[in-house]
């Protein structure tokens, strides 16, 4: 028995479902991490994804192409950003109440456009994103498997994520974004506006969590669309941008330990009550949240150590 | 004192008042408030009562009132409804708590559609349905259509009323595997959410990763992500509470049907002719109430299930009415 559970947990199988249920939660991740960094606490980004996959799968109803769907998403994930900086940002709201009120929002209109277009039945089957076939790829046994044919989004997100990262750690324009969230007033004696860069933060989340919401309705999806179908991947974002520390490349890996429980969880079902399973994910949240207390501590501490050294 | 004497005669009028509307009130069509537990749009369970209520405004003329609960706040929004309406549907077993709000509200009758109260309260109608028998049905297509001898069911939650199908589900496939000498192994999973169809999706292709090449969804919208796996991976799907088949009619070779709506439309429309005689008690809507059974689709859809197995189908229905199948239940 011990054996036939191993074998499905490592199977081509739960690696497949891994990286497919990891990409919306890691896209948006990507988009948390801009907001986190700009000193933004952004709990708004499961309504971002919300209203991505819905206005995707609109887009690709409306114009019967996908792209013409992905464009749309960008569109409103520009117009969800600024939203969400004109009463952060400007206004200087509290941010959690206008990212829960963002959620609220989100679920409502997205329902509300739904239903007033597509009736209560929501819609699927438009036309969704490809998958992509690496020639030669599938020569290498397992990996062939897991990583080949998968849809493009799978792709884009790990292209992204290295784009990410050189914008954060390697440009001007991230260093000014760390700093706008770290000591805004050091970046204003510099000379630039730490609001600029909370603005354009905001605009990258709205754009990369958009996209997450697109690959949900039209990548992992035929171009279907549920109310409420963003199920929370956007708690599970922020969990992950929180444990890396806003790094894209930690948090990609994050994600894809979140869909790798995911999918081991569904498998596991087999053998234990589903009740537990599910709550596998919250279970790995509190391990992280853990991790990332005991390390700030352990920083803490070591700062102590040094300090006095330095005195004498 | 004068002032006193004048706000108190005023004050009369305007109960007096009152009263007369409410006298009027009698004649006036029946309001029904139909509350759900989640959210309509399921394309299943919930439509298919707001079918049945829009049937019933239809013919009858009563008026319709609808409250999604958004799978929240169940035992608040029965009170809302029950203050502005006369006859209260809710639809899912989250609503537990009917059996005392009911109290209550004595001039209200309430439905209570899929569960039954430990006690029956007198004005509480409890309409639970044998889904077993239905999904024993769908357990026997099944079984019949695989060719790999694996069957699958993707279950909204680990809850009696999922269980129940899934039950006879198992029975259903095992009387196939026992009358025909063959082996079948059914496996299932759940989804743990209703409205997630990319969930739906990965569960069904986990399950197809077991082997399985047919697969009975229970779990709402979450459901159409087992049609779109089917529809990518070559297998078949059997859909749940409505007639399903025209979602994709390619993969979804039949359906388990539960006339949420029909049975809701028969117990008010006989409340509407005074005849309350179904409330406080529990009905058990069963195969042979003609409100579970199997739908193959509208007659030009394609068809898989081969008319020979339809027969099979059809007789065993017959013995589980007649009662020489018992199929085992989660209900107590």
């Amino acid at each position: 028995m011990f054996e036939d559970i191993l074998k499905s947990i490592f199977s081509a199988g739960t690696f497949n479902q891994m990286l497919r249920s990891a990409t919306p939660v890691a896209l948006a991740a990507l988009g948390g991490a801009m907001t986190e960094h700009a000193g933004i606490m952004n709990i708004g980004m499961d309504g971002m994804i919300l209203m991505g996959a819905f206005f995707g799968v609109l887009g690709s109803y409306l114009f019967g192409s996908a792209a013409a769907g992905v464009a749309l998403v960008l569109a409103m994930g520009i117009v969800v950003g600024l939203f969400f900086a004109l009463f952060v940002v400007k206004f200087k709201s509290d941010e959690f109440i206008i990212g829960t009120a963002l959620n609220t929002f989100a679920l409502g209109l997205t329902s509300f456009l739904s239903r007033s277009i597509f009736g209560a039945s929501g819609t699927k089957g438009n036309p969704a994103l490809p998958t992509v076939h690496i020639p030669g790829l599938d020569a290498i046994p397992f990996l062939g498997q897991v990583l080949n044919d998968n849809s493009l989004f799978i792709y884009l997100t790990w292209l992204l994520v290295l784009v990410m990262w050189l914008f954060v750690y390697k440009t001007p324009y991230g260093f000014w974004l760390r700093a706008s969230g770290e000591k805004p007033e050091t970046l204003r004696t510099a000379g630039i506006a730490p609001e600029k860069m909370k603005w354009l933060a905001s605009i990258l989340c709205g754009l990369l969590c958009g996209l997450a919401g697109a690959h949900l309705s039209l990548g992992q999806l035929q171009g279907t669309f549920a109310e409420d179908m963003a199920n929370s991947r956007g708690y599970i974002a922020f969990a992950c941008v929180i444990f890396s520390k806003a790094n894209p490349a930690v948090a990609y890996g994050a994600a894809l330990m979140f869909g790798f429980f995911d999918a081991i969880g569904l498998r596991l079902q087999d053998y234990i009550s589903s009740d537990l399973t599910n709550t596998i994910p919250y279970i790995i949240t509190i391990i992280m949240m853990v991790y990332v207390v005991v390390r700030s501590q352990r920083r803490k501490r070591h700062a102590g150590k040094r300090l006095p050294a330095r005195q004498t | 004192m004068k002032k006193r004497i004048i706000s108190l005669l005023l004050a009369l009028v305007l109960v007096a008042g009152l009263a007369s509307v409410a006298a009027l009130a009698d004649d006036e069509p029946l309001t029904v408030a139909l509350v759900v537990a989640d959210k309509f749009g399921d394309r299943s369970f919930y439509d298919s009562s707001k079918a049945g209520c829009d049937k019933l405004a239809e013919d009858l003329g009563i008026e319709l009132k609808t409250i999604e609960c958004g799978g929240e706040n169940h035992t608040a929004q029965i009170r809302n409804a029950a203050d502005m309406a006369d006859v209260v549907v809710c639809v899912g077993w989250e609503f537990y708590d009917v059996e005392t709000v009911g109290p209550e509200y004595p001039d209200v009758k309430f439905i209570w559609i899929d569960n039954a109260t430990s006690a029956p309260v007198e004005n509480v109608l409890n309409i639970t349905y044998a889904q077993n028998e239905g999904s024993f049905l769908a357990g026997y297509i099944a079984a019949a259509m695989s060719e790999s001898g694996v069957v699958g069911a993707v279950g909204g939650e680990d809850a009696d009323t999922i269980n129940d199908f899934i039950v006879g589900y198992e029975q259903g496939a095992q009387y196939y595997a026992d009358s025909k000498d063959t082996e079948i192994e059914v496996v299932h999973n759940y989804a743990n959410t209703y409205t997630d169809p990319a969930v739906g999706k990965e569960c069904a292709i986990a399950l197809n990763d077991e082997g399985a090449d047919v697969i009975f969804q229970i779990a709402s919208a979450t459901g159409d992500g087992v049609f779109e796996a089917a529809a990518e991976k070559g297998f078949y799907a059997i859909g749940v509470d409505s007639d399903q088949k025209y979602i994709n009619e390619d993969v979804i070779i039949c359906s388990m049907k539960k006339e949420v709506g029909d049975s809701i439309y028969a117990a008010i429309s006989a409340l509407a002719e005074g005849d309350d005689s179904l409330w406080g008690t529990t009905w058990v809507a069963d195969m042979s109430t003609g409100y579970i059974g199997i739908g193959y689709g509208e007659e030009d859809a394609v068809q898989q299930v081969p008319d020979e197995l339809k027969e099979e189908v059809a007789d065993i229905a017959e013995s589980i009415i007649s009662g020489d199948i018992v199929v085992e239940t989660t209900r107590s």
